[in-house]
């Protein structure tokens, strides 16, 4: 029994201790379902969140893409620098003092010890010291952290943007903000090209911002930026930025100018200016003339009255009454609908419309003439007469067709809508034809008028005008070409080419004659539109040239002269002669210019030391003229000094004066008064006193470089400015 | 002297899961403490020497132990309970007792110790010991199982003093389930178990000290850069294991992210760094070492020996549910090491020690059912 019992007992402690085991067996495996639970349902969660407290991105900026011109000359590049920032916590964790780490960073850092101390200390793990340094800088940084074995202290590749050529093309080029984003200009529209894909850097970090040994980065490389080539030729830039200061300069025009020069055939911009300009390496300073009190270029104030003046591109923004500029437009819709000849007789007298009465524009009226007269002269009672002929629903399909309805859709930002009054209604729908037929009461932009002007140039083709010519890859290959785009034929090529020469009659014959350019044949008409102020004008010419095979169109605008006129004949048509002859010249376009007209350069030879006579002889075979100064008796006398001085450039025909002793005092003549004379009553006058004469322009004289009444040495070379002032609206 | 050290092969099982504990926890305390080491004393190796050394002693303890015949420990089992009792007291005096992580838990004596860790030992001997000499007295009468419930309660509250609340669990269990096992009424013990239960919630209850945690261990995400944070990084850190984990060697969040990280957290490493199956494999180790403890027991037919090799046993693997259970958010956080893993060489060496008396039993004690 004993026995039994002690069975029963240990068959009792027997199930106790299994009862124990089957719960330690049902508790661990209720923890492996908890870990199941963490690892398998919960785990992507926790592993994210890990992951973001465990690891820290480093991008990896892409180079931004340059911008070149046509011919890959730089116009805006990228330099690197390096920006600084630090981690507050593990800046404390070093060795050395808070106050000795300041110290040291602000020796190479230059950004203030007391500024450096403030942000070690602050509770946050990262505080940007400095941004875009040098590259020096941040080598010099980077030394002295592992000579000291500083941790803490990031110092990141950054880029920032460098415009060698300061203002010249400003608004085209445009610029970035502190991201490298770009703001304004091409870096503004093709910002998605330029700025690259950037990549980025995972490293893993213990607690203290540390990189854990052994851990491998995960490295997402970057895309750099495509290279931007655009269409701009530097030169040709230069060149009207040269011609539009001066212009602005001489004519004192208030409200800035624009200047555009696109290539017909293309429909490529060649240059594209617009006054009051900015510096890009410095956009955001205050313009000249506002306060600069408080001023930071930052304020939204600030940024309204940059963005109203300086960085405002009239070229594009700005609409403006074309003026008679448009009667080219008008003359070619005519022309195309055949509602007239040139040869018709018409006139310009006074005619009412609605109860308007309009004149020409010169004072008195030119009178009875052809159509063809009536375009010379630029009269608008002719093209009242046009329009009426043409109709209302014509004229208008045909400004549509030229593109004055719609952007031109170049890929610049800024381009404004034109602006019609036929959109107001129909009761003054005839004397709204009547002025918009030369010009007036509608308002469109300058890069709209250039490019309908193309289309008449191009055999009547109108072309979608634009300024990015390709898009280079990291190797330099041509990742994107841009093409031509025809938008559609407005006229056909027959008449086109008898536009061409109208518009060239204009400038050779009628009211645009100081565009004209010996060699050139230039073809344009002239411009001068009322704004909505009184006695505020608009000066404008719009041409191109060589008229029998245009290589490029040209449009000036100059708002608000306040110089001596305001005519677009007078003030505007020279800036684009001057434009088409330097472009003209710079491209090597050849002149077409009769042989026997053409005066030819002679460079002066050293006649010194020559007998006169031997003198005399020479530069009569370089077609030259010699006056003696001092007398000949002996005939061994030599020659001791001559003016102009040897290897000077002057026309033939010029006049070398020669002396028979060397001149204590050299003769002087007194400088008369050329003003309103024709250029061969000018060379007469000049040449009577001894003086030579270098002619700019046709005319009359309107400059002469040395003031009457000052005395001047004989034989000095006079530069003596014509222009038309007559007839030249 | 023949009796004391008689050959008779030990419980080979025990001492290989052992071994495989041991060694799997000293190389996964070097795992977890490289970042720290290296941090707080430039040294990567700082805790694995400690660990080492503490594993070599506790071996030799271990097997010397287990030639040792365990009934010895009746001699002085009460010695032994008294003394770490007095240990008990003089931890809470202040300059005796030392500061840690805002409880006074710890006696320096050159290598630190927790008087709780002899005490849970001594406890389990000595009741291993009364229960086994009152056994038909226990069985029957509450008036025996409160007798040894008056130990615990006189412990439980110098650990609460201290405070050391999962101290205070771990002995509570044991004992319950040494009376339990020594044949205690069932009814007795759940009534005891009620009240005593009631008595601990009311505790934790009027304590702030419980009270922060009970909040943080229901929503730790409440707070996740103070009270949460530690449980958080411990999600963070088993999260990541998934089947296989990172690899040896390869967690991140031992990068000083896990706090404890070689210590009462470092299964959160393990699971970061072996996965779910490294965590399978180190459960099933208690597992099989508990049963093989268990089977000890089973066999014991001293009672004295049947009722230690079950305490010790369910020692460890209580230890390590507990432990696991608050590294995975199952449990309430509460400072509890994970047996053989954890660092600590004190630790280490008793927890060897223990398993040297548990291989004395399988040893020394007379098989109570011959195999068939």
């Amino acid at each position: 029994m004993v026995n039994d019992q002690k069975k029963i007992k240990l068959y009792k402690e027997r199930k106790r201790l299994l009862v124990i085991i089957v719960v330690f067996a049902l508790c661990a495996i209720l923890l492996l379902a908890r870990i199941f639970y963490i690892q398998f349902i919960k785990g992507e969660e926790y592993q994210k969140l890990a992951y973001q407290q465990q690891t820290r991105n480093q991008k990896l900026t892409p180079a931004r893409g340059a911008i070149y011109d046509r011919y890959g000359n730089d116009l805006a590049i990228s330099i690197y620098v390096n920006t600084i920032s630090i981690s507050p916590t593990a800046m404390r964790a070093n060795e050395l003092s808070v106050d000795l780490l300041a110290r040291g960073l602000d020796k190479i850092l230059k950004i203030g010890k007391e500024t450096i101390i403030e942000k070690i200390n602050k509770e946050s793990e990262y505080e940007l010291l400095v941004r875009q340094v040098e590259k020096e800088i941040g080598d010099e940084l980077q030394s002295w952290l592992s000579d000291n074995n500083i941790a803490g202290v990031t110092i990141e590749d950054d880029t920032k943007r460098y415009y060698p050529n300061d203002n010249l093309a400003a608004h085209i080029i445009g610029f970035t903000g502190i991201d490298n984003q770009g703001l304004i200009g091409i870096e503004y529209t093709m910002d998605e090209v330029l700025k690259g894909i950037p990549g980025k850097i995972t490293s893993e970090i213990d607690k203290n911002g540390t990189l854990i040994p052994f851990s491998t980065d995960n490295q997402i490389a970057a895309y750099d930026g495509l290279d931007v080539v655009l269409t701009i030729d530097e030169n040709i830039q230069y060149i009207v930025e040269k011609a539009l200061d001066e212009a602005i300069f001489k004519n004192d025009v208030t409200r800035g100018a624009t200047a555009i020069v696109m290539d017909p055939k293309t429909g490529e911009i060649l240059a594209m200016v617009s006054k009051p300009d900015f510096d890009l390496n410095n956009p955001r300073e205050c313009p000249d003339g506002f306060d600069s009190t408080s001023w930071t270029g930052y304020s939204t104030k600030d940024i309204n009255l940059l963005n109203q003046t300086v960085w405002r591109n009239k070229a594009l923004s700005d609409t403006y009454e074309p003026g008679s500029t448009f009667k080219a437009i008008t003359a070619s819709i005519a022309l195309e609908e055949n509602v007239i000849l040139l040869s018709t007789m018409t006139d310009d007298y006074e005619i009412e419309v609605q109860g308007w009465d309009i004149n020409c524009w010169r004072s008195y009226p030119h009178g009875e003439e052809t159509f063809l007269e009536g375009i010379y002269n630029s009269c608008n009672p002719v093209f009242v007469k046009v329009s009426q002929l043409l109709g209302i629903d014509i004229f208008y399909e045909y400004v549509e067709m030229f593109g004055f309805y719609d952007k031109t859709k170049i890929n610049l930002q800024g381009e404004s809508n034109s602006l019609f009054q036929k959109d107001f209604g129909l009761e003054y729908q005839e004397i709204d034809l009547a002025v918009a037929s030369f010009g007036q009461r509608f308002k469109i932009t300058p890069i709209q008028i250039i490019t309908a002007y193309s289309a008449i140039a191009n055999d009547g083709k109108l072309l979608q005008p634009f300024i990015v010519k390709e898009l280079l890859d990291s190797q330099g290959n041509i990742a994107k070409k841009f093409e031509t785009i025809t938008v559609r034929q407005v006229i056909s090529s027959q008449t086109s080419q008898t536009m061409r020469e109208v518009l060239k009659g204009v400038v050779s014959e009628g009211t645009g004659k100081n565009a004209y350019v010996p060699g050139y044949d230039v073809a344009g008409k002239t411009g001068t539109s009322e704004t909505d102020e009184e006695n505020v004008y608009t000066a404008s010419f719009c041409g191109f040239a060589p008229a029998g095979n245009p290589v490029i169109t040209v449009l000036v605008v100059l708002h608000d002269p306040q110089g001596d006129s305001y005519y677009g004949g007078v003030i505007a048509a020279p800036v684009v002669g001057q434009i088409i002859e330097e472009t003209l010249e710079y491209l090597q376009v050849p002149r077409n210019l009769d042989e026997a007209l053409i005066e030819r350069d002679v460079l002066i030879p050293e006649l010194i030391g020559y007998s006169i006579d031997q003198a005399t002889d020479i530069l009569d075979e370089l077609q030259l003229q010699s006056i003696l100064i001092g007398d000949n008796i002996l005939e061994d006398v030599s020659v001791s000094y001559q003016y102009p001085l040897a290897k000077t450039i002057v026309k033939e025909e010029s006049i070398v004066v020669l002396y028979s002793y060397l001149p204590e005092e050299k003769e002087r003549v007194t400088m008369p008064n050329l003003l309103h004379k024709t250029i061969y009553e000018a060379k007469v006058t000049l040449n009577a006193l001894g003086l030579n004469i270098d002619t700019k322009g046709l005319g009359t004289c309107i400059d002469q470089s040395v003031n009457k009444g000052e005395k001047i040495e004989k034989g000095s070379i006079i530069t003596v400015t014509f222009r038309y002032t007559d007839n030249v609206e | 002297m023949k009796k004391l050290f008689y050959t008779k092969p030990f419980d080979y099982w025990i001492f290989v899961f052992t071994l495989m504990l041991v060694s799997l926890g000293i190389i996964m305390v070097f795992s977890a403490s490289t970042p720290y080491a290296k941090m707080a004393f430039d040294n990567i190796y700082y805790f694995l020497n400690k660990q080492l050394i503490a594993a070599g002693i506790g071996l030799i303890l271990m097997i010397g132990l287990s030639f040792i015949d365990y009934r010895l420990l009746k001699l002085i089992a009460l010695l032994f309970i008294g003394l770490c009792f007095l240990l008990l007291i003089a931890v809470l005096i202040p300059g005796i007792g030392q500061i840690y992580n805002g409880a006074r838990r710890w006696i320096d004596l050159g290598p630190g110790f927790q008087p709780s860790e002899f005490f849970k030992l001594a406890l389990i001997i000595f009741l291993s010991y009364s229960i086994s000499k009152n056994q038909e007295k226990v069985s029957t009468s509450i008036k025996w199982v409160l007798y040894h419930l008056t130990f615990l309660a006189i412990a439980a509250v110098l650990l609460l003093a201290e405070p050391h609340l999962s101290a205070t669990i771990i002995i509570s269990i044991i004992t319950f389930l040494l009376l339990f096992i020594g044949g205690a009424k069932f009814h007795h013990l759940m009534i005891c178990g009620f009240v005593g239960g009631a008595g601990l919630v009311g505790f934790a209850v009027l304590t702030d000290y419980t009270n922060d945690r009970l909040t943080i261990f229901l929503n730790p995400f409440k707070d996740p850069l103070d009270l949460g944070y530690q449980l958080i990084q411990s999600f963070y850190a088993i999260g990541a294991g998934g089947l296989l984990g990172r690899g040896l060697g390869k967690s991140v969040q031992k990068f000083l992210y896990m706090p404890e990280q070689h210590n009462d957290f470092i299964f959160s490493i393990l699971a970061e760094e072996l996965g779910f199956i490294g965590c399978l494999v180190v459960i099933l180790l208690f597992f099989l070492l508990v049963y093989r403890g268990m089977r000890v027991s089973i066999n014991t037919k001293d009672p004295f020996g049947k009722l230690l090799a079950g305490g010790i046993s369910c020692l460890f693997f209580i230890q390590a549910i507990l432990n696991i259970g608050v590294v995975t958010g199952a449990l309430p956080t509460t400072g509890i090491s994970l047996p053989f893993f954890s660092f600590g060489g004190t630790s280490l060496v008793v927890n060897m020690v223990e398993i040297g008396l548990l291989l004395s039993i399988s040893r020394h004690a007379k098989r109570s059912v011959k195999k068939s």
